[in-house]
């Protein structure tokens, strides 16, 4: 056998191995679609997995939008509002520890590292009894405040990498010719730093969407409901309906499948910075 | 640089007859502005994380009740809260099973995550689609993950029993979601579904930045595949493969929605982590006391990973802009 034969081979063959993994490995995003269209007669009448299921039907979208619309609205509150939380914070302070020597830059970019590291539901334990006296419970402030800590530090941190290796020249230029801090960080900062602030800003869209530790314990549903909440609560109400729980499932990781197709450059460079999630 | 050097640098505080002067105002009105930016992000790791973890602490000393939740301050109650939450069998087995499921979910997302690596290395029609498609577990809502494999593993209804079945592997369907052990193996499959997308495309990029030169060199040395891999590739790589695991220890030990979307940590309390338990002590028994302290275990686990962390990401610790 000839060495191009033999690679021709081994490409082959690499191509269906991945194909099967990748097989497997969405699946259960396949299964998710396919329940979503199906009526629960059909889910659990079955005797065997029908791939390509013979009815669709949409009733399950009927239902979930009729009854769930107002969750979603509620997430994309809450996602939106953890963007530009993350950003308000994140941003001003990358910008300051990447142009200026502090004595605590050290100690900060520490804490921030720790921060990332300190698990959701420990927070969320003592933060409750914090918001309880504060009257932040159940409001879109208090969830929102809560969620961006997912992002704040990751936020700070990666930012701050990229602004340190922005040309220094540019913006002392801008001092220079009489702009005010404010103005460089607006006017030449902001700008140059683009494909930072959207990871980022990409990154705490989808942390605030996907929150469900703070919407369970900082929400008791009687105000509004984020959609992971709702979907928790629809399943322990109505675990048996599950052609419509899938519904609402593909309305909750609609996002970040939208997303991944618009801006999977940035989410790559996002992973490859270490996101930490939950 | 050091503290010493900086402070040289700054201009002298007061001018002559003790008055500011011009320089030393402005300095000084510098240094406000540079606070200002820091002052938003100062304050809300303190709100966020600092007084959160301090008051977690103070409250696992404390003698809570639902009664006391409208008081920031309750009894001093000693360590019973300890004593108590770490007497209990179901926290300890939790405690024990925080552990086994933190190193099978790493060995195995490992495993999964560097064979689909190699896989994605090899140069094949669909590759960068392959790359990009696999990315979309790792987005997805954790606790929409949890739901959707709780609905895959149903007795009736899910797919997988549904396959077996069709495969004619088993011949009754299997209670995954149902019996204890079959439960902790369902949440173990699904946590390293979710894990495996992280670890694919990290250690992808690595297997990218290994100098082909290296493994042509070993070629015609006459090291076959394997041994390319293991004595050069894997040592290249070792940096990536130590913050890969790092970074999978620090999301691991916190799991929570997955379970929770999936078990509630059930039945029977046999897929109890210590998050899930933490939270089923708090906001279930409304025992904050007995769940602060529990939370004080998972933190002190958690921070074991903070100072590798910290070593590993030792470049951002630089004080010095450039």
């Amino acid at each position: 056998m000839s060495a191009v034969t033999r690679r021709r081979l081994a490409a082959t063959a690499a191509s269906i191995t991945a194909l099967a993994a990748l097989m497997v490995m969405l699946f259960p995003l396949y299964a998710v679609i396919v329940a979503s269209f199906e009526t629960n007669s059909q889910l659990f009448g079955a005797s065997h997995y029908s791939f390509f299921p013979s009815r669709f039907t949409l009733s399950n979208y009927r239902v979930v939008l009729s009854q769930q619309g107002s969750h979603v609205t509620s997430s994309l509150i809450v996602a939106l509002g953890t963007m530009a939380l993350t950003l308000a914070v994140a941003l001003p302070a990358a910008h300051a520890l990447a142009r200026y020597r502090f004595r605590v830059t050290a100690l900060l970019a520490g804490s921030l590292l720790v921060a990332q590291i300190l698990p959701s539901i420990a927070i969320a334990n003592s933060l409750f009894l914090v918001y309880h006296r504060l009257h932040l419970l159940n409001s879109y402030p208090g969830l929102v405040i809560a969620d961006a800590s997912y992002a704040v530090p990751f936020g700070i941190l990666v930012l701050r990498a990229f602004m340190l290796g922005l040309p220094r020249d540019v913006i002392a230029a801008a001092r220079v010719d009489g702009a005010s801090e404010w103005r460089a960080f607006i006017r030449v900062v902001l700008p140059m730093s683009r494909s930072a602030v959207i990871t980022v800003a990409l990154f705490a869209f989808l942390n605030g969407w996907g929150d469900f530790i703070f919407a369970l314990t900082m929400l008791n549903g009687n105000t509004f409901e984020p959609v992971t909440l709702s979907i928790y609560t629809y399943i322990g109400e109505f675990s048996q309906n599950w052609g419509e729980a899938m519904a609402l499932a593909v309305f909750a990781l609609l996002p970040a499948a939208m997303l991944l197709i618009a801006a999977q450059r940035y989410i790559a460079a996002g992973l490859t910075v270490g996101s930490v999630k939950g | 640089m050091s503290a010493a050097a900086v402070r040289s640098r700054r201009p002298s505080q007061a001018g002559p007859g003790g008055a500011l002067a011009p320089a030393a105002r402005r300095a000084r009105l510098h240094r406000a502005v540079r606070w200002a930016f820091l002052a938003p992000a100062v304050g809300y790791v303190l709100f966020a994380f600092a007084i959160p973890v301090g008051y977690n602490l103070v409250l696992s000393f404390e003698q809570t009740s639902p009664a006391t939740i409208s008081h920031l301050t309750a009894p001093f109650a000693g360590l019973s809260n300890y004593t108590a939450t770490l007497g209990n069998p179901i926290a300890d087995s939790a405690i024990v099973r925080t552990f086994s499921f933190t190193v099978l979910s790493l060995v195995f997302q490992f495993l999964i995550g560097f064979g689909l690596a190699l896989l994605f290395n090899l140069r094949y029609p669909l590759c960068r689609f392959a790359r990009s498609l696999i990315l979309v577990p790792w987005l997805l809502p954790l606790l929409v993950t949890g739901v959707i494999f709780k609905f895959l593993f149903q007795l009736e209804a899910g797919a997988v029993n549904q396959v077996l079945l069709g495969l004619h592997l088993v011949h009754q369907p299997i209670g995954f979601v149902l019996s204890p052990g079959w439960a902790y193996v369902t949440v173990l499959i699904a946590n390293v579904w979710i894990g495996v997308p992280f670890f694919a495309v990290l250690l992808y990029s690595a297997l990218q930045d290994v100098p082909v030169e290296l493994l042509e060199a070993a070629r015609i040395d006459g090291a076959g595949a394997w041994q390319r891999l293991v004595r050069v590739t894997l040592p290249v790589i070792r940096p990536v493969i130590e913050v890969v695991f790092v970074l999978g220890f620090v999301f691991t030990v916190k799991v929570f929605d997955v379970v929770i979307g999936l078990t509630q940590g059930g039945p029977a309390n046999s897929t109890q982590l210590i998050a899930t338990w933490a939270y089923n002590l708090s906001f279930q028994d409304f025992n904050y006391g007995a769940g602060a302290a529990l939370n004080t275990v998972l933190l002190l686990i958690a921070l074991v990973a903070a100072p590798l962390y910290i070593w590993l990401n030792r470049e951002s610790l630089r004080g010095d802009p450039l």
